[in-house]
């Protein structure tokens, strides 16, 4: 079966590098999944769940976040800002982190923009990865 | 022998042992923060790596569109991130980034972006223009704050208030080995591996947007990665400059001991010598 090699960097470290035979990811239009044999291809990654398929078929899930992806020849890199395989989230931690982000939304009169700014891009963060760890 | 009172040459002895207790101490606690701090690069690096890589393979093929991003305009204002420590006793760490900067800024229209503790005062005391000095310790600047400052220096970027970025840093070669470096980071430009033949590339939503989406992240990734060499790069620099430190300490010990031994034993000599003249009369 086709497969193109797949290297997935992150701040935290190389989360995959290798052979895979798809690898779906959101990016800021939508999700988009990349099949071997695309063409030459570069966007910017949204925020939402990543699956990549390995050569023996097996699905892997994560939370990826910001970034980039780009496919040349038959190179495929990712390059989020955050990548977390599902297995690893802590889901406990995500949970509080989205309990605190909408206890501070809840009166976003007293914040200014920039902590308003920040608090909606936590609480988008914690959503996502929330919801990744719940469908392992 | 006579001329150093042996009481003098104990107490010299003595403050060496404690200097060197400090030294020692200081460079224990530099390597295992530099085993952290190695550690975080080593995982850092790819990223780092192919983030930069990517950027310039995208500049470079990039025949067939335009982006505020790409144009070198003429440069009226550079704008420069310094990354140094936050404490001394490191060697020549601080000086070398900090002279390299310097260098590189000498009679240029520049603004400065310094991060940890040596650099904001150096850059202060000088009277350079600082953006801002919000990144005081470069120990406690996390990943968000290199991207926040990205955001920010893209936007300052597009708006024309600087023509130019750089990022100077200290490249971490090996323990042993740092190298300070300047990287160009805005305008985006190409390896310079010469022109690409523009392979059909497909970029979705559309070049702007994409660009307006990627060189932000670009920028904060590639501050984060200078921010993590530099970091490992300290801890290196002050773990040698401590070991050479507690080195110079045992052999100066060692030196005052045998002068201290010489002392006892010329006194004791005379003491001898007075004792048999005295029983000899």
């Amino acid at each position: 079966m086709a497969a193109f090699k797949l290297k997935i960097v992150t701040p935290d470290g190389t989360m995959y590098d290798g052979e895979a035979r798809s690898l779906t990811v959101r990016t800021v239009e939508g999700d988009v999944c990349i099949l071997p044999k695309h063409i030459n291809y570069l966007t910017a990654l949204g925020m939402g769940e990543a699956k990549v398929v390995d050569v023996d078929g097996n699905a892997r899930k994560a939370a990826c976040i910001g970034g980039m992806l780009s496919v040349s020849g038959d190179r495929v890199e990712l390059v989020p800002t955050t990548f977390e395989w599902a297995d690893k989230i802590d889901a406990d931690r995500a949970e509080r982190a989205r309990a605190e982000a909408e206890e501070k939304l809840s009166h976003r009169e007293k914040l200014s923009d920039h902590e308003l700014a920040i608090a909606e891009a936590k609480l988008k963060r914690a959503l996502v990865r929330s919801g990744v760890a719940r469908r392992i | 022998m006579a001329g150093v009172s042996m009481k003098d040459i104990k107490l010299r002895i003595r403050s060496m042992e404690s200097t060197k207790q400090i030294t020692k101490a200081m460079e224990m606690v530099a390597a295992s923060k530099l085993r952290r701090a190695q550690d975080n690069v080593t995982k850092s690096r790819p990223y780092f790596e192919t983030l930069y890589n990517t950027v310039c393979e995208i500049a470079e093929g990039s025949g067939s569109f335009t982006s505020p991003y790409l144009e070198s305009r003429e440069v009226k204002k550079s704008c420069y991130i310094v990354i140094a420590g936050d404490r001394g006793l490191a060697g020549g760490y601080n000086h070398n980034v900090l002279k390299l900067a310097e260098a590189e800024m000498a009679g240029k229209n520049v603004t400065v972006v310094p991060i940890g503790k040596r650099c904001v005062e150096n850059f202060r005391a000088h009277g350079y223009d600082v953006l801002t000095d919000a990144y005081f310790e470069a120990g406690d600047v996390s990943v968000s704050d290199c991207f926040t400052l990205a955001r920010d220096l893209c936007g300052r970027f597009l708006t024309g208030e600087f023509d130019e970025v750089h990022i100077v840093y200290t490249g971490f070669v090996s323990i042993l080995v740092q190298q300070p470096a300047v990287m160009t980071v805005l305008p985006l430009h190409g390896t310079g591996a010469g022109q690409k033949p523009a392979s059909e590339t497909i970029y979705e939503p559309d070049s702007e947007t994409l660009f307006a989406a990627i060189v932000p992240e670009y920028l904060g990734g590639l501050i984060y990665g200078a921010l993590c060499e530099s970091i490992a790069s300290e801890q290196g620099a002050r773990r040698t400059a401590m070991d050479s430190a507690t080195k110079n300490a045992e052999e100066m010990i060692s030196d005052l001991s045998l002068k201290y031994n010489r002392a006892r034993q010329g006194a004791i000599t005379q003491e001898i010598t007075e004792i048999v003249a005295g029983s000899n009369t």
